[in-house]
């Protein structure tokens, strides 16, 4: 098995997608620090106490002036009790500092971007071999079939890990340099949980940023295997790697938006993208449909990620291969 | 004693199968291999050549049937079965953007054998030197070798080749054919497909042929050939020569001023003085031989050849 999964890391390797991975990494963290940078600048003399007030007196003037929706309203309400927090034990929020610009892109790119990157890296790994004609030779060699799709995931899941392993280590690289470098034992809030009845602060918890930042890195790790697990079985699916990676970003980009334009309809809650940022859930911002605890996001993911991998083994190890 | 042919045949092909949908692609198709000999598959596109090969290895399930490969069924002891054999199936189809030595390495790791081994194949075939260039810069004949050497890593002892000179120039032709004679002399088997007829008549010891998904002959090239014999009289008169030879109950095939007649060569002296002594001269008469190509056309009801 080891010589199995090192035949497909050089395989995955050489097809240069990891390169290709990293290197867009690197260009967005490179914009995003630089920006982060601006954005310290300009706030070096800034009274940030005022500042919040200002912003948490707008949001009651909205909720006062009435006329919104219910949704909208608890989110206003959660995003004042949240503030207010801050105000009450003198904390300043949204200060960038490279541990927190690690701790933040868990969030950001955990919803959309890393998905994406895992995508890119997994959704031809079987559909380029037919595409190729190489599986031809690969299933013909005395190794069962199951084992060369195992080979496969495992693999998939150590690039996903990869992948979200050089994303915190570049984040920190990249921004170190031009962000406050210190601040790993900062308190960090999380657990704000919104219900119908409305902000709850008892569940908050209050953890140093270092250990904040690897549940988010864990909860988003997770939900990195279930999107490999979820491009394998398109892999296997689709014969061609144009049709397998299109189809894994277009379910990642139409899911997306189909959570955020049209939150009424409520089945969506069992597609896998609305489950999949599990890090912005951890730190409290609030799922696209009612009912998504975070237990429900990691069973979700779970099924999902089951379910494609046995229709995944099921289709590889049974069928014909046609030239 | 059936059970005892099995067991030292290479390869057992028996009632194998492949209905897909409504149509039955090959049917019933069965043969053996020996150790050491070259056989031929031979047919038209569409005859179920390929469906035929991919079901050898296991590419596809048969509906019915059963292939053993050194005493191993293809199904049961996949593991055991493919340990046996090296093949190609259709295209020599290798990882364009790694090296030859990268390919070679890629599929030893999956055989458990070393660099040696890597060595040896490559220079069985000739490309030692060129081992360290991208695939993607390989020509197809380099690709082809590239794919025996990939073959002959696991020490087969069966080769399944399908149309291993295809692209190849006459010279690369021939360097294939010397090698795969060479090889088989060693006591390997080689499962040959191709189109080139001329070519399975040279490199093949036995040939079967199938045509719409039916095994149509099987034998040694030399006993095809000579079932195919034939006497050719080339006369003045035809008409009477035909008329002479209907009087003395002996078959003929007339064709413009020439009869056919399948007989051997040491019959034909009495023919010809009848036809003298009753005033029919005759010009030649000389055995004709008839090419696998010919026969090929014969039976598979003159269809071109893939």
């Amino acid at each position: 098995m080891i010589n199995l999964i090192q035949n497909e890391t050089i395989k995955l390797l050489r097809r240069r997608r990891f390169a290709i991975v990293i290197g867009i990494l690197v260009a967005i963290l490179a914009i995003v620090s630089y920006s982060q940078y601006r954005q310290l600048r300009e706030q070096r003399n800034r009274n940030w106490r005022a500042e919040i007030q200002q912003r948490v007196a707008n949001y009651q003037n909205t909720l006062r002036r009435g006329r919104i929706n219910p949704s909208w309203q608890r989110s206003l309400r959660a995003e004042i009790n949240r503030l207010q927090f801050y105000l009450d034990h003198d904390i300043e929020p949204d200060k960038p500092t490279a541990p927190i610009f690690v701790r933040t892109f868990a969030n950001v790119a955990g919803f959309l971007l890393l998905p994406l990157l895992v995508g890119v890296l997994g959704s031809d790994i079987v559909s380029a071999e037919n595409a190729e004609g190489t599986d031809k030779l690969l299933l013909t060699r005395p190794v069962r079939r199951w084992k060369i799709l195992t080979s496969k995931l495992i693999t998939l899941w150590m690039f996903a890990t990869l992948t979200l392993f050089c994303g915190a280590v570049l984040s920190y690289l990249i921004s170190a340099p031009v962000l406050p470098r210190g601040g790993w034992n900062a308190p960090m809030f999380t657990g704000f949980t919104i219900t119908r009845a409305g902000f709850k602060a008892d569940t908050i918890r209050q953890l140093p940023l270092w250990n904040d930042t690897l549940i988010a890195y864990g909860l988003e790790w997770y939900a990195l295997l279930t999107v490999a697990s979820i491009a394998l079985m398109l892999s296997v699916i689709f014969r061609s790697s144009a049709a397998s990676i299109g189809t894994m970003l277009a379910s990642l980009i139409g899911g997306t938006i189909i959570t955020r334009i049209s939150p009424d309809w409520t089945a969506g809650k069992y597609l896998f993208v609305s489950a999949l940022p599990l890090a912005d859930y951890y730190t409290g911002e609030p799922p696209p449909y009612d009912g998504m605890t975070m237990t429900f996001c990691i069973g979700l993911l779970g099924v999902w990620a089951i379910a494609t991998t046995i229709v995944a083994y099921v289709l590889f190890t049974r069928r014909d291969v046609f030239g | 004693m059936k059970a005892q042919a099995s067991e030292t045949s290479a390869l057992v092909a028996s009632n194998l199968t492949k209905v897909i949908g409504k149509r039955t692609i090959v049917d019933s198709v069965s043969f053996q291999l020996r150790a050491g000999e070259v056989f031929g598959f031979l047919g038209p596109n569409g005859a179920g050549k390929t469906t035929t090969i991919r079901m050898l290895v296991g590419l596809i399930r048969p509906t019915a049937g059963s292939v053993k490969i050194c005493g191993y069924d293809v199904r049961h002891q996949f593991e055991d079965a493919m340990r046996c054999i090296g093949c190609i199936v259709e295209t020599p189809d290798l990882y364009r953007f790694m090296t030859g030595r990268e390919n070679l390495e890629h599929f030893a790791r999956m055989l458990h054998v070393g660099d040696s081994d890597i060595e040896r194949v490559a220079r069985i075939v000739g490309l030692s030197h060129r081992l360290d260039q991208r695939v993607r810069e390989y020509s197809l004949g380099m690709r082809q070798r590239l794919g025996i050497a990939q073959a002959l890593l696991g020490h087969p002892r069966l080769l399944i080749l399908d149309e291993p000179a295809n692209g190849l120039d006459p010279a690369g032709i021939r360097e294939i054919r010397e090698l795969l004679r060479g090889l088989a002399a060693t006591g390997l088997s080689v499962f040959v497909s191709s189109h080139l007829l001329a070519e399975i008549e040279l490199m093949c010891d036995r040939v079967a042929i199938i045509h719409k998904g039916k095994i149509l002959r099987d034998g040694t090239v030399r006993d095809l050939i000579s079932s195919q014999r034939a006497m050719e009289f080339h006369v003045t008169d035809v008409a009477r020569a035909s008329a002479l030879l209907q009087e003395r109950n002996v078959p003929f095939t007339p064709n413009h001023d020439r009869l056919f007649l399948p007989i051997e060569e040491r019959d034909a002296a009495p023919i010809i003085r009848t036809l003298i002594d009753n005033g029919v001269d005759v010009f030649s008469a000389r055995p004709r031989v008839q090419t696998l190509e010919e026969m090929f056309i014969d039976v598979t009801g003159g269809e071109s050849v893939d």
